[in-house]
């Protein structure tokens, strides 16, 4: 079977093309648009590996997910990588996460900014997950 | 005035030189309490002017930070998303899909054409902004200029399923303006009325002369705003929890902060009252401008 991966972000075309590329590598695929619907989906049938933009337009942002996910036992261990539009976003989230906290104590496994090089990003997938 | 001059042996004379010197003493005195009493006024109205700069400072600092944060977001994700396109095809995932490569192409298209609209748009914020730079102006018949939008309009309303009702007044006398800004204007706010409807509400567009003013009003039944996010709703790239992506409203936020700004620069003024979850209707008024024809 396959490895599964759950695509989230709010940009619709964004997540219509990583599936093309994901599909492409041989991985199955399922998307949310936002950060409610991907911790639904992940509860629903547990994903290898998350691919996460931080969506910081929306209520539930995947700074929120990621919390969610890391603070479940049978979730907690899901690799997520993180991804932001500008590298800004993380300078945003350490807003969001409270001043004394650094980015280090994200809850994610890597942090990549956009435009994503599917190589790069297939690579660091193989290296938490192995490969499909 | 001659100093007083009193013989060595009247003592009264005397006695009333004195009198005179300390009357003033008295005087210079109160002057200097008086002038005291000023500077220290000054020197704390000073200080307050100097505290209220500061803070203004700081928060106009902050809003440039978040107005870059949120300008560089707003033109990176789509660009993003056509960079992916683009790889997709140049990759060849799609070699045996011509169909999808056209509908990825077309998508990629698109989001480069909203990149270019909301480069337009800031830049003419910020000509707005600055007021630096003059708009032209010439007479507009108000009439005309809303029903030249109402067949667009009522097309907008019913792909979303709403209904338009137009009470547009035909004698209102024209007004000096930018036909284009008040033709965007005009039709940001009729459209945000249209987007923030549910299914099968109405929107009542109603233009008369008030006084000496020119009155449109947009009133819609939709999902309303937030008490507390009513004064923001004019800050550049503010979006309601309403207005957030996951309830399928697309936008930026730069809408109604450009609204405001088109109809400052013509004198005029925007008023908008709402209730959540029973509607918004906003008021834009602009004077009815005495001018000596050219």
């Amino acid at each position: 079977m396959p490895k599964e991966i759950l695509i989230v972000d709010d940009d619709p075309d964004f997540v219509e093309t990583m599936e093309i590329i994901m599909q492409g590598n041989g991985y199955e695929t399922r998307t949310a648009r936002n950060g409610e619907e991907a911790f639904k989906k992940v509860k629903e049938k547990t994903p290898d590996i998350i691919l996460l933009d931080i969506m910081m337009k929306t209520k539930t942002d995947g700074i929120w997910v990621s919390e969610k996910i890391r603070s479940d036992d049978k979730l907690k261990k899901i690799p997520i990588i993180m991804i932001t539009a500008v590298n800004q976003d993380s300078e945003m989230a350490k807003f969001h996460l409270g001043q004394e906290k650094d980015m280090e104590y994200m809850p994610v496994n890597v942090f990549m900014e956009k435009p994503i090089e599917a190589k790069d990003l297939l690579k660091e997938i193989k290296k938490l997950i192995g490969g499909p | 005035m001659e100093p007083k001059i009193c013989n060595i042996n009247d003592p009264e004379c005397h006695l009333d030189r004195i009198r005179g010197w300390h009357g003033n003493l008295e005087a210079n005195i109160t002057t200097l309490i008086e002038n005291l009493k000023n500077i220290r006024e000054h020197s704390e109205e000073a200080k307050r002017a100097c505290s209220e700069h500061y803070a203004k400072t700081v928060q106009l600092t902050k809003a440039k930070t978040r107005f870059t944060y949120e300008v560089s977001h707003e033109l990176k994700a789509p660009l993003a998303s056509v960079y992916n396109i683009i790889n997709v095809i140049l990759d060849g995932y799609l070699e045996k899909n011509v169909k999808r490569q056209k509908e990825l192409l077309n998508r990629a298209k698109v989001r480069i054409n909203d990149v270019i609209k909301l480069l337009n748009d800031l830049l003419m914020f910020s000509h707005l902004e600055e007021g630096t730079g003059e708009i032209e102006i010439e007479k507009i018949d108000t009439g005309k200029l809303l029903s030249s939008l109402t067949e667009e309009m009522d097309a907008f309303a019913s792909e979303n399923n709403i209904k338009i009702d137009w009470n547009l007044s035909d004698s209102i006398p024209p007004i000096y303006g930018n036909p284009e800004l008040l033709r965007r204007a005009f039709i940001n706010i009729i459209h945000n009325a249209i987007k923030y409807s549910n299914q099968g509400n109405k929107v009542k567009v109603t233009s008369k002369k008030d006084n000496n003013t020119f009155l449109l009003r947009v009133k819609d039944q939709g999902i309303g705003i937030r008490k507390k996010e009513l004064p923001m709703i004019f800050d550049i790239f503010f979006r309601g929890e309403n207005a957030r992506p996951e309830h399928k409203k697309e936008g930026m936020g730069l809408g109604l902060s450009l609204v405001k700004r088109i109809i400052n620069a013509h004198g005029g003024t925007i008023k908008v009252k709402s209730n959540l979850n029973k509607g918004t209707t906003v008021e834009v008024s602009f004077p009815v401008i005495q001018k000596k024809e050219k």
